[in-house]
């Protein structure tokens, strides 16, 4: 097989080992299981390199998909998929109201990714127990055990779980559940330049992003809020809390998110409940007019 | 706040929100309705045992009979609708109180099991005549009964408990008009083989009733719907598939002798038809409203959480 001469340039590790919790290093966490992990992402920051979406794909080995323009700003992924599990979108919103109004146009952009929700809906739908909770409170389907139902996928209230038609398996984002045994931050929040995407202890996250959004009240920034935190927008319906979680300047639906998700599993009770008394009811009206006539 | 402004109604890009569930609408269409129809089968096969005793007439036969159309031709559709429908057994893994499709899956099992094994033991009396065959038959009919009527249901359920807006906006109503469609079919399929006419007239009174029940609860989902702000303006449509048969069937209950029951077969064909193309509908409508924004944002407003 031919090889670039590149790939001779660097053949040996200039390391002499992995770096052990190399996540301490990056992100200023150490990765142990038991505890909950998630994202942080502030939109705030963001300048749409898509990095992370990249660094995803190469990290994750996932196919290309859909390539073409869509027309809709720079965003030409669309949305998340099997095969896209970081997703930038881009909306823009006119003009800016600063200094330098007549020269820049104004813009939001997230980086939007699985929610990794408390309560999950997917892992709650899958029959199989092929979706489950990772000792690093994540939510990862497990591809040996699923068997391409497909339940998942409408239940999830944010649109992320999709099937893959090319291997007929449930596919999402596992916030890097490989790297994360391993000690070392997720691909996409290691790649995020501005660090938008932010890796690390739930608890310590949140805290974090209180005191930013707090940070940008002072500073003027009114409308910035957060999106999937405890009790917040986003985190409704009996989801309880997302850890991956947003800061947001703009209406949820601005960015394709909805602002008061529910718990589908809430729903089968009363909905069970209600067809057995139907048909039930039915029968004993049934074994009356046979009754009746026998 | 943004977030406590409410929304202006813009989308992003008008693009989906949501996925849409990537069944085979005409294969999992038709095992919600064979579902239904089997367990509805057992079920009233049940009753009419019941009410009349040792001397079972041959309604039971074909309930039994009937009852296993799901377990053969419905697992046939479930398989066929995964994309890895090698793994299908991977469904016996584990059971989950959350998944209707967990539930299902055993309720399947169980229905099956419980439908073959008293299948047989009719099969079994009808040629041997000993009758402790057809006293068991009598003993296994039950829990094949209650699961049979388990089997009519847990479809709604499973569709309501998935965040696309129309399955999730009326649960309760959808149940009913899965379970009373269910009832309905099972008792016109007994009616269409049936040679005693009063048998014939009462299981048409039955599935009248059921059918009756069925307008109710769809103009109650219609009306849920519209409460939810997520309304379609194609209502008319949903109530016809189930009024044609109606008055057919009520027609046919009036009126004597041969035109009656001449009626009363073309109202069942049309009410099982009816009860088939509902459940792909079903889907397909709800497969449209996970597609389009501004629906499912609109779903996803605070007015439509759930009351604590």
């Amino acid at each position: 097989m031919e090889m670039h001469p590149r790939v001779l340039d660097h053949a040996v590790s200039d390391l002499d080992g992995l770096i052990a919790d190399e996540a301490e290093l990056t992100a200023g966490v150490r990765i142990r299981p038991g505890r909950s992990y998630g994202f942080f992402t502030d939109t705030t920051v963001c300048i749409g390199c898509k990095a992370c979406e990249v660094a995803c794909k190469e990290w994750n080995n996932l196919p290309a998909d859909g390539i073409g323009l869509t027309g809709h700003s720079y965003d030409n992924t669309t949305a998340l998929s099997a095969d896209s599990w970081r997703h930038v979108k881009f909306i823009e919103t006119g003009v800016r109201d600063d200094m330098a109004q007549p020269f820049q146009s104004g813009w939001l952009m997230m980086s939007d990714v699985c929610k990794h929700c408390h309560n999950a809906p997917c892992l709650e739908a899958c029959p199989t127990g092929a979706l489950f909770r990772t000792e690093f409170d994540t939510v990862v389907v497990q591809q040996d055990i699923c068997n391409g139902c497909g339940y998942c996928v409408p239940a999830c209230p944010f649109g992320v779980v999709d099937i893959s038609l090319l291997d007929g398996k449930a596919h999402k984002c596992t916030l890097c559940y490989d790297r994360l045994k391993g000690g070392l931050e997720p691909a996409c929040a290691k790649a995020c330049p501005t660090d938008s995407i932010q890796f690390g202890e739930l608890g310590e996250l949140q805290e974090r992003a209180r005191r930013r959004e707090a940070e940008l009240h002072r500073r003027g920034v009114t409308n910035a809020y957060l999106y999937g935190a405890p009790g917040e927008a986003g985190a409704t319906g009996g989801l309880e809390h997302l850890n991956a979680f947003f800061l947001l300047t703009a209406q949820p639906e601005t960015y394709n998110l909805p602002r008061a998700p529910t718990r589908p599993a809430d729903r089968v009770a009363p909905s069970l409940a209600a067809g057995i008394a139907t048909v039930l009811g039915l029968a004993v009206a049934a074994l009356s007019l046979f009754t009746r006539r026998a | 706040m943004t977030e406590q402004s409410a929304w202006d109604g813009r989308t992003y890009y008008d693009e989906p929100q949501l996925r849409p569930a990537p069944f085979n609408n005409a294969l999992v269409g038709s095992y919600i309705f064979l579902a239904g129809l089997s367990g509805a089968a057992q079920l009233l096969a049940t009753v009419v045992d019941s009410a009349h005793g040792p001397a079972a007439p041959p309604t039971v036969r074909r309930g039994r009979y009937l009852a296993l159309a799901a377990p053969v031709l419905g697992t046939l559709c479930l398989i066929l609708d995964l994309h890895t429908p090698r793994r299908f057994y991977n469904m016996l893994r584990l059971i989950k109180a959350t998944s209707p499709m967990s539930l299902g899956s055993w309720g399947l099992v169980g229905f099956s099991v419980t439908s073959a094994v008293t299948a047989s033991l009719q099969f079994a009396a009808d040629r041997l005549r000993f009758s402790w065959l057809r006293s068991l038959a009598r003993l296994t009919q039950i829990p094949a009964a209650l699961t049979g009527a388990f089997m009519g249901t847990y479809t709604a359920s499973l569709l309501s408990a998935t965040s696309t807006p129309l399955w999730a906006a009326a649960p309760k109503s959808l149940a009913v008009r899965f379970a009373s469609s269910a009832a309905a079919s099972a008792a016109v399929a007994l009616g269409l083989g049936e040679r005693n006419d009063r048998r014939r007239r009462d299981l048409d009174s039955i599935a009248v009733a059921a059918l009756a029940v069925e307008l109710a609860a769809t103009l109650a989902s219609e009306h849920a719907e519209c409460q939810a702000g997520i309304g379609d303006p194609s209502h008319s449509q949903t109530a016809r598939p189930i009024a044609i048969p109606l008055v057919l069937l009520l027609t046919s209950l009036v009126l004597p002798g041969r035109l009656g029951r001449t009626l009363s077969a073309v109202g069942s064909l049309a009410l099982l038809g009816g009860g088939l193309a509902m459940r792909i509908r079903v889907l397909h409508r709800g497969d449209q409203s996970a597609r389009q924004p501004y629906r499912s944002l609109r779903f996803a407003q605070l007015d439509n959480l759930p009351r604590t």
